[in-house]
């Protein structure tokens, strides 16, 4: 090849690693960033660094990851190299449909991999876990209750990390010279002695790789662990996925600079080792011994120092604990904190994006969860179905904190179930800077004058309700055909291309740096948009909206009844809610707190709180007068929502 | 003795039976099964609306994986061409990225595809979303003239003010996120098979008498073939089943078969049932998929991977 072909070859090649690592160097380059802007530089800051190492969540996830990679891949290659061997030593009869087998977590889509072992586990401990209650019943011991969480992760990793194993072991083997270990046990060696000395070292290669690449694939794997950690486990992928669904922190520029740093320092490393050892063969002789151990060495220190990280990032797990799951920035995480400093009850706190996702982790993923905080409707169907425990009120006296608007509710009649967290209304938020006229009407989010420009909430109650509201239906009609042209005005509006995308969470970020002129959200939410770009607006509608509480109830099946008491009390007292109220801008149902919190702003940031801010924030009777609360749905028409909120994804 | 150590893959073919077969088997049952219990085939009998979600998937993942082969074919070849030097250093810089999970690969390209993203800000400065305007401008005159001249029906509302591009929640954004995660498994398995070949092939074409293009073309390309199914499978199956990089990139607006089956077991629409239906439809076609590819490349050896 001449010199010219090879500048053009290595043009290209540049360009392609030019394409591979240009988004990489943007995202670290802004985990420097003096700002939570993605896009626009504002100097150099080392605080996103400063704010990962005191997020709890993400340095547990890393740390989940990081032992579920590294335990996994031991076991894998230990696992998969004597399977091998197996394999190896097998008649081909048996040998070819077993190898098909093992090659099946390979080929197949990782979804299909992920939700089939999510099947079974919750079919097996569903088996088990009645299983355990009948034997508990009639006997003295206690079986212990069973569900997804960080044994079922390591499982499934595990069983995807083996054929690789199998595959970087399996030439190795079959390049090895046969005759080797029988000479080996001729001459006295047992098989277990002729396997480590003679088979071993003539495999190590392979065996080597095949950890090496067990390790990447679980590094790198997001889809199956999403469904097999079960509720209350989350890898570093399942955080950062669930955190691009909030509102997005440079902190995952932050982690994504470390991991890169750690990586490449790594792979230097090795590389050099490998460049020596190299040149080493050249010149046979002592040098090789030496640069061999020295090998072996460099491999021990990488190992311990990630056995270190483990072992500094691994909390002191403490005996109590309880699993809440909530919404994404629903929360003061200092309350949380607070919590534990009091009670030494660790907080397990994960979050759900909408009604319909939660009762789907409810229902799918066993029972990972003791306390959600669904909405009232949610609330109604799951009590309803029978997944809610009776609450202990003699563990929540703060109860008597509620006020009474917010008893007695239809989807709690008797105050057995839920204690209300939040309360507010849905609206139309805005950027006025982007509109011509102010909004006041649903009409705003059909309208295909502002086509690309509308982000639609991406769940089925609130999207098909604004459109029922729209068309002057209520939201509790249990008529197909109004819920039809309801539907039928989302998929034309759709189609006419007014949703720029179907969002939750993501609003946050796309309104705030004005990605879109209008939104579907929630009044708490507008708030804490509005701190961060005051040109935004929000209006209930003038053809009415929808009201919602969300409250916390425990499910039938916590495993930590106490602890969940617990907190939801300490959350009912009147210094977290305003606490809470401060962070996330939701109405508080604890009637001393509500009234108090104009005090509170003036004392926090010493001016008078904008009335017509904190009527967003509590609504006055006359908006709530417009206002319809969900009810829930019986079956037949909650499948009709399930069916048209499907359809209406494939259009379009 | 033989048999004996035959016995030391016992215990994961008790494994597999476990967690890969049972698995499998479970996904087989729910997909004929309704939400009482009972047998049915209802959950088939809506297939056809989901045809509209086949058909995009199968035609995204087809045009990234032709993508990955158009880009990563070349590339594996002039690397295998390289000094071992020089090859050793670009495989740790094409496996680097996999280290850093694809999750954080996707949202790299969030900042960069938004409106108010990177790129537009970069376009903006350079004028080149000006020019675009320009561009559309003086065809919409130029079409309003055509079709005032012949009467013809051209677009003339081509936008003259934009503002930014529109590329995040495209189809475009997602196969690009998807050649971004996957070009690594395309480029990898040609790349271990070129390296390897023995190069007295090429001189034995050559000095019967072959040009550098029949040589490629009757020696080189049918000894990489299994190089490139191992590719084309590793990367048309996790395209076409994805559901983050449609869901990151593509907005949730343009769904993919990943997002349906993702919405029926934790997401907004619980139906584990049909879901299994859906995941069992799609493991067919791929199958069939596979088994019809590599009939093609029949007596090549069984493809390898990395």
């Amino acid at each position: 090849m001449n010199g010219k072909n090879r500048m053009g070859s290595r043009l290209a090649m540049a360009l392609v690693f030019f394409f591979l690592y240009a988004p990489i160097f943007v995202l670290m380059v802004f985990s420097f960033n003096d700002s939570s802007s993605r896009t626009m530089w504002h100097g150099f800051t080392l605080d996103w660094y400063k704010e990962l190492f005191q997020d709890g969540i993400i340095l547990q996830s890393l740390y989940t990851t990081l032992l579920v990679a590294l335990l996994s891949a031991l076991i894998a290659t230990v696992a998969g190299t004597f399977a091998a061997i197996g394999f190896y030593n097998m008649r081909r009869r048996w040998r070819t449909p077993l190898l098909t087998v093992n090659n099946i977590p390979m080929t197949n889509a990782d979804i299909v991999t992920g939700v089939s072992m999510c099947l079974f586990f919750v079919a097996a401990f569903g088996l088990w876990n009645a299983f355990a209650q009948q034997f508990n019943e009639s006997h003295t011991a206690q079986l212990p209750s069973l569900a997804m969480g960080f044994g079922t992760l390591l499982i499934a990793h595990i069983t995807f990390n083996i054929p690789y194993v199998i595959l970087s072991v399996g030439p190795k083997l079959r390049q090895m010279d046969r005759n080797l270990m029988e000479a080996a046990q001729d001459l006295g060696c047992t098989w277990m002695q002729a396997f480590w000395k003679v088979m071993l070292p003539e495999i190590k290669p392979g065996v080597v790789n095949g950890l090496l690449i067990a390790f990447t694939m679980s590094v790198d794997d997001f889809v199956i662990s999403y469904f097999t950690a079960g509720p209350s486990t989350s890898t570093l992928a399942m955080t950062i996925y669930g955190m691009t669904k909030r509102r997005i922190s440079p902190k995952i520029n932050a982690i994504s600079t470390l991991l890169f740093a750690t990586v490449l320092l790594l792979l230097v490393i090795v590389n050099l080792r490998e460049m020596r050892q190299e040149r080493a063969r050249k010149h046979p002789g002592a040098q090789r011994e030496i640069s061999s151990r020295r090998g072996n060495l460099i491999g021990a220190g990488a190992l311990a120092a990630l056995i270190l990280v483990l072992v500094l990032l691994s909390r002191q797990s403490g005996e109590r604990v309880v699993n809440v799951c909530g919404w994404g920035e629903n929360i003061d995480p200092a309350l949380i904190e607070q919590f534990q400093d009091e009670t030494g009850i660790r907080v397990n706190y994960q979050t759900a994006e909408s009604n319909e996702a939660m009762y789907s982790k409810v229902v799918m993923g066993g029972s990972g969860y003791d306390v959600i905080v669904p909405s009232d409707y949610m609330i109604s169907q799951m009590r309803q179905e029978g997944l809610l425990a009776e609450l202990n009120f003699d563990n929540i006296p703060n109860y008597a904190l509620i006020g009474d608007a917010y008893k007695n509710l239809s989807f709690d009649p008797d105050n057995q179930y839920a204690v209300p967290y939040t309360w507010g209304t849905l609206g139309i938020i805005y950027n006025t800077t982007m509109v011509e006229e102010p909004i006041t009407s649903w009409s705003a989010l059909f309208d295909p004058q502002y086509a690309g420009q509308v982000l639609m909430i991406n769940n089925p109650r609130d999207a098909i309700g604004v459109a029922l509201l729209y068309l002057g239906y209520s939201v509790n009609t249990h008529d197909e055909g109004e819920i039809q042209e309801a539907y039928e005005l989302l998929r034309q509006a759709k189609a006419d291309g007014v949703y720029q995308s179907f969002v939750m969470d993501e609003v946050y970020d796309k309104m705030e740096a004005g990605e879109a002129a209008i939104a579907v959200y929630y009044a708490g939410d507008f708030l804490s948009m509005y701190d961060n770009n005051p040109d935004l607006a929000y209006v209930v509608p003038e053809e009415g909206s929808n009201w919602f509480v969300d409250a916390m109830c425990v499910l039938k099946d916590a495993a930590h009844k106490e602890e969940a008491e617990a907190w939801i009390n300490f959350i009912c007292e009147t210094q977290s809610c305003l606490a809470n109220m401060d962070y996330i801008w939701y109405a508080s149902p604890n009637a001393e707190a509500l009234a108090q919190y104009p005090d509170y702003y003036r004392e926090a940031y010493g001016e008078e709180m904008d009335p017509a801010l904190y009527e967003v924030m509590a609504a006055p009777e006359e908006v709530l007068a417009n206002c319809e609360a969900y009810d829930a749905l019986p079956a037949e028409v909650n499948a009709v929502y399930k069916n048209l909120w499907t359809e209406l994804g494939i259009k379009g | 003795m033989k048999n004996k150590r035959s016995l030391f893959a016992l215990p994961y073919v008790v494994w597999m039976a476990f967690f890969v077969v049972a698995p499998i088997l479970l996904v087989v049952f729910y997909a004929f099964t309704s939400a009482a219990g009972d047998p049915t085939l209802d959950n088939f009998r809506n297939m056809g609306d989901y045809l509209v979600v086949f058909g995009r998937s199968f035609e995204l993942a087809v045009i990234a994986t032709l993508v990955c082969l158009i880009i990563g074919y070349p590339i594996s070849y002039w690397m295998a061409k390289e000094g071992p030097r020089f090859q050793r250093i670009a495989m740790v810089l094409i496996m680097l990225p996999m280290w850093m999970n694809f999750l954080l690969r996707t949202y790299a390209w969030m900042s960069i595809l938004e409106n108010t993203g990177l790129l537009n800000r970069l376009f903006a400065a350079v004028g080149i979303i000006d020019l675009g305007n320009l561009i559309n401008g003086g065809l919409n005159s130029l079409c309003a003239a055509l079709n005032g001249a012949f009467g013809l029906s051209l677009d003339t509302t081509r936008d003259t003010a934009m503002t930014y591009f529109q590329m995040i929640n495209t189809s475009g954004a997602v196969v690009l996120g998807m050649v971004y995660n996957y070009l690594p498994f395309m480029i990898l398995p040609i790349y271990s098979v070129l390296v390897k070949m023995d190069n007295s092939l090429l001189e034995a074409a050559r000095d019967l008498g072959a040009d550098s293009v029949t040589t490629f073309r009757r020696v080189i390309f049918p000894l990489s073939l299994p190089g490139i199914l191992s590719g084309v499978t590793m990367v048309f199956v996790p395209s076409v089943s994805t559901f983050a990089i449609s869901r990151l990139l593509g907005g949730s607006s343009k769904m993919l078969l990943g997002n349906l089956i993702e919405m029926q077991f934790t997401g907004t629409t619980y139906d584990p049932w049909l879901g299994s239906a859906i995941s069992l439809v799609m493991m067919v076609i791929v199958v069939v998929c596979m088994f019809v590819m590599n009939r093609f490349g029949e007596g090549e050896e069984q493809a390898v991977m990395l």
